[in-house]
């Protein structure tokens, strides 16, 4: 079944759209990088985009840092309600439920899915930039890269940090595709599922800085995404990615319990 | 299974994940039954003791903020998180871990660098008589040494421990006795096996909540490597060195006053000689910096947009918590006047200031 999915994701003219609207815009702030050379004054832009002028092997992570807090996961709630809403809009859904499959396992497949997405739309958004930053921006890179930290890291090194920072990238999206898919069980629209998302995700941008939400800080979806860039401090600082892998790993247990509560035993009639 | 029986196992799951973090919290914390005075004495004793780990900073200090006076204003009114590898006074490192890089100090050899990743910059200095508040001034032992600094260890009581950084920290009340302080008190709670500080929460008179928070959310209190502490410069990156450091570095250095030796009863401290003064000490300290008209003009600016900002015959005054700011106008020139003082406190200091400043 999750080579079903798998083949219909790739197959799909959509999934290849939305991960080009992705990639167009670190490819757009590339291109208007190497054109003007002004990076952002300190504090003010995604995180690496200054260090790019001068190293653009660095690219990649910055691109990451623009996709991350907002297109990513506007792509992965569409994809995400889109999974059995889609099916039950289209009048699909009783087909494929009169296949000899549990519905658990159809749940695990599309979740499958969805993450194959992620990882699809994260490869690309990388290469791209990986390509656009070495060939349009800083050329200073001579095999030793600056940390965050002012140490210098070795390609080797870099190419690992950066490896996991991808790693934990996608894993951050593992929360918005549970929540999606879940509502997606709910609702009887993809839209209605992907909004639905979208609400949890503004909420969740909204209360962080807020001192009187402190509380609630280490369960809001956003908290940690963006603690990726810990990965290039010297030494790492692990605290915030191992609380983001983990925290994603309760939306995960959450959402999904919450789905297979509801999509297991519903009436099907789409 | 039925349909309830599933979104019963689903709220179970949530419930659980849901709880998870909040079980280690519940956990009773235990720490040594030891006298106030004794937590004081090794707290005292523990002033150069290494540390290393990460600290969680919260201020609700609304200062004025210019350029001109570092980020002070940032740090005292902003959540600011730090890691800190702390060897000794000569040596040491404090992160300030930004989301989109780090701004670093780190001393050793007697210098000072600060680098900027996002500036891709190192700017070395050498540590003047006097400077305003940095990162590293903040971290909770750095700022438990500063409250403690003549103050009476009778007046310390015990306050219930807390959990900080995962350690069962023992809490000291500290309650100045002067009562020239706008302080109210100031907790500190202190590792037991070292005696380094791990939290300091500063309450002004008469809030209920601390004004300003520094606390350890990782703690070590082992020597840290000595490589953590060293700068090598990356190649490709700028570095430059700063002949002076901030704005009360310049106004000591170069301005031509001489403030008088005791404001507002304070007594002046012997360092810095220059033409900024330091009086008092602990929970009773002042500052007084004077101004360059264009400096005092665009603080003055800042003040007049900022809150319960009072103007009186001497001067701009604001009080932020428990720390007051007054700006003294003399026509060319200004006077700071800046400390956890009562604002009555600030307004004799400057009177003081006023009428025994002298030119050299």
């Amino acid at each position: 079944m999750i080579a079903v999915e798998l083949g219909k994701l790739l197959r799909s003219r959509r999934t290849w759209v939305t991960i080009g609207l992705v990639d167009a815009l670190p490819t757009l702030v590339a291109v208007l990088l190497a054109v003007t050379d002004l990076g952002p004054r300190p504090g003010t832009g995604p995180a690496f985009l200054s260090a790019v002028l001068h190293d653009g092997t660095l690219f990649p992570l910055a691109a990451m840092a623009m996709v991350l807090p907002l297109f990513l996961p506007v792509a992965v709630a569409m994809a995400a309600g889109e999974a059995i809403a889609g099916e039950a809009q289209t009048g699909t859904l009783r087909y494929l439920l009169v296949r000899p499959v549990g519905r658990t396992r159809l749940l695990a497949a599309k979740l499958v899915s969805v993450m194959a997405f992620v990882l699809l739309t994260v490869l690309v958004v990388a290469a791209t930039a990986l390509l656009t930053g070495t060939l349009l921006l800083g050329h200073e890179n001579t095999g030793r890269t600056i940390s965050v930290s002012g140490t210098t890291l070795t390609t080797g090194e870099l190419a690992v940090r950066t490896g996991l920072a991808l790693l934990y990238a996608m894993l951050s999206m593992l929360g918005v595709a549970a929540i999606g898919l879940f509502l997606s069980t709910v609702v009887r629209t993809p839209l209605a599922a992907a909004l639905g998302t979208l609400a949890v995700l503004v909420a969740s941008t909204l209360l962080l800085p807020l001192d009187a939400a402190h509380a609630l800080r280490p369960y809001l979806l956003t908290r940690y995404w963006l603690a990726f860039v810990d990965l290039f401090r010297d030494p790492i600082l692990w605290t915030n990615v191992v609380h983001g892998v983990l925290q994603q790993c309760g939306y995960v247990v959450a959402f999904l319990a919450a789905a297979w509560a509801n999509f297991a035993t519903k009436d099907v009639t789409d | 299974m039925t349909r309830s029986r599933r979104w019963w196992l689903a709220a179970v799951a949530v419930a659980l994940v849901t709880a998870a973090p909040l079980v280690a919290r519940a956990v009773p914390v235990q720490a040594p039954d030891r006298d106030a005075a004794s937590l004081v004495a090794q707290v005292r004793a523990a002033a150069h003791h290494p540390y290393s780990g990460q600290v969680e900073m919260n201020g609700n200090l609304d200062l004025p903020v210019t350029s001109r006076f570092t980020d002070i204003g940032t740090l005292l009114g902003e959540r600011t998180t730090l890691r800190a590898w702390w060897r000794g006074p000569d040596a040491w490192r404090v992160d300030k871990l930004l989301v989109t890089g780090e701004t670093d100090l780190l001393h050793s050899g007697g210098l000072t660098t600060e680098w900027s990743y996002e500036a891709n910059r190192a700017v070395r200095s050498v540590d003047p008589d006097v400077r305003l508040p940095r990162t590293a001034d903040l971290l909770p032992p750095a700022l438990a040494a500063r409250v403690l600094d003549g103050a009476d260890d009778r007046t310390a009581t015990r306050i219930g421990a807390r959990r900080v950084a995962g350690i069962s920290a023992p809490g000291v009340r500290i309650r100045p006795a002067d009562p020239r302080s706008s302080v109210d008190h100031v907790d500190l709670w202190e590792d037991p096996a070292s005696g380094v500080v791990l939290r300091v929460d500063a309450y002004a008179s008469g809030d209920t909540a601390p004004s300003f928070s520094t606390a350890f959310t990782t703690f070590s209190a082992a020597i840290p490597d000595e490589a953590r502490t060293r700068f090598v410069l990356p190649a490709g990156a700028k570095v430059s060195f700063d002949d002076v450091l901030d704005i009360a570095d310049a106004a000591n250095q170069y301005a031509p006053f001489d403030p008088p030796d005791r404001l507002a009863g304070l007594v002046r401290a012997a360092t810095p000689s220059g033409a900024v003064g330091v009086y008092g000490s602990g929970l009773t300290r002042l500052l007084v910096i004077p101004l360059r008209h264009r400096d005092a003009q665009t603080l003055d600016d800042q003040l007049r947009r900022s809150a319960g900002v009072v103007e009186s015959d001497v001067g701009l005054q604001l009080q932020a918590g428990p720390l007051g700011v007054l700006v003294a106008d003399r026509g060319d020139f200004s006077w700071l006047v800046a400390g956890p003082l009562t604002p009555d406190t600030l307004v004799t200091a400057a009177r003081d200031l006023q009428a025994g400043a002298t030119l050299r």
